[in-house]
């Protein structure tokens, strides 16, 4: 009898220190440490994202995760080939595209070919799987602005959202590469 | 012990308070915030609302505007932008949407409100998700609203498209022209 009571508390003194540690007071701290650098670093420099939409075919797969670093831009600007995050009115839903056109200079899509002051531009992110057609008149980018579009261009051009960014839309630059975790429609 | 009670039992009374104020005396921002919400929840509908709770919500939708509400649409992907002028053309509008659609949810996001100093004009900014039922994707569109207030009651003058990325004039021209054919 006094062995299964020794047992039984032994037990309740394990479950305690597994469910809120040796000391709790402790525990609490860690919890309430862990919580608050949790929500500062996605609240200010990680934004947990998930890719909805075709248009960065195949580079980002729908549906997968990635994130978005707001300190990229702190020091520097944006550049050449960035993936990026915009905004609309908030930032609860962004959009996701590439830059292909810096302020002041001119561009051009001739048969998809991206023509930047004249000069062909160079893509190696676009794979021959995705050919483009667009064909679009050389425009010049306004001061300050970026022009973004996304990798897949054998969208219909008139229904593929590219154009001119103002810089302070853009949020941060994506952080990875490939988008994780991703999932099939029907596993959402 | 007492001391630090009585500071836990002031604190919790001004968090009561300011909650009392901010629910009893809104300001101008969280009226029209609160309004638009409603507004995206009296346009959304489900397959399973019947024919009259679905006329009751198009007939409620009309209280939102002034009667010369101006509402245009120019949205990407859609060849020609649309308007709507007046309360009727948006019930009609409603109605014709709750029978070409099974269902449709509406959300508003991240509502920006700047109320003008008279207190009497406002214009919020906010991002338009739409999804129809049965689609796996969802539209997403960013939205002006114009405000007005009149007799106590913020109504919505005007709707218009926000483009979040600048087309070159060029693109801007293609649409024109597929609009045209």
């Amino acid at each position: 009898m006094a062995t299964d009571s020794n047992g039984s508390s032994k037990l309740l003194y394990w479950l305690r220190v597994f469910s809120i540690g040796r000391n709790p007071k402790f525990t609490l701290i860690r919890i309430a440490v862990l919580v608050a650098t949790v929500y500062l670093i996605s609240k200010f420099v990680l934004l947990p994202i998930r890719v909805q939409g075709p248009s960065m075919m195949p580079t980002y797969a729908e549906n997968g995760v990635n994130f978005v670093n707001r300190l990229s831009y702190r020091k520097s600007e944006p550049k050449r080939g960035d993936v990026v995050a915009i905004r609309y009115s908030g930032e609860h839903r962004f959009l996701m595209k590439r830059i292909i056109g810096l302020p002041g200079e001119t561009i051009e899509f001739r048969y998809g070919q991206v023509f930047i002051d004249g000069s062909p531009l160079s893509e190696p992110y676009l794979t021959t799987n995705y050919p483009c057609r667009w064909t679009i008149p050389p425009r010049q980018i306004k001061p300050g602005n970026y022009y973004v579009v996304g990798d897949n261009r054998t969208m219909p051009e008139d229904l593929h959202v590219k154009g001119e960014a103002t810089r302070e839309r853009i949020v941060g630059k994506i952080l990875l590469c490939k988008s994780l975790f991703v999932s099939s429609p029907s596993q959402r | 012990m007492q001391k630090s009670i009585r500071f836990i039992a002031l604190a919790a009374l001004i968090a009561l308070g300011i909650w009392g104020w901010r629910t009893f005396f809104p300001s101008p921002e969280r009226v029209i915030k609160s309004r638009l919400l409603n507004l995206a929840e009296t346009v959304s509908f489900s397959a399973n609302d019947g024919n009259i709770a679905k006329i009751y919500k198009a007939d409620k939708v009309g209280d939102f505007f002034s009667m010369d509400v101006e509402v245009t649409f120019d949205v990407r992907g859609y060849t020609m932008s649309r308007t709507f002028n007046g309360k009727t053309e948006i019930k009609q509008a409603v109605l014709g949407a709750q029978q070409n659609v099974q269902g449709l949810k509406v959300e508003f996001l991240d509502i920006n409100v700047t109320v003008d100093p008279d207190g009497e004009n406002a214009v919020a900014n906010l991002t338009a998700q739409a999804t129809v039922s049965g689609q796996r994707d969802f539209q997403i569109q960013e939205l002006n609203f114009t405000l007005k207030k009149i007799e106590g009651k913020w109504v919505i003058t005007k709707i218009e498209t926000v483009k979040t990325l600048s087309m070159l004039p060029s693109e801007s021209k293609v649409e024109m022209k597929l609009a045209s054919r």
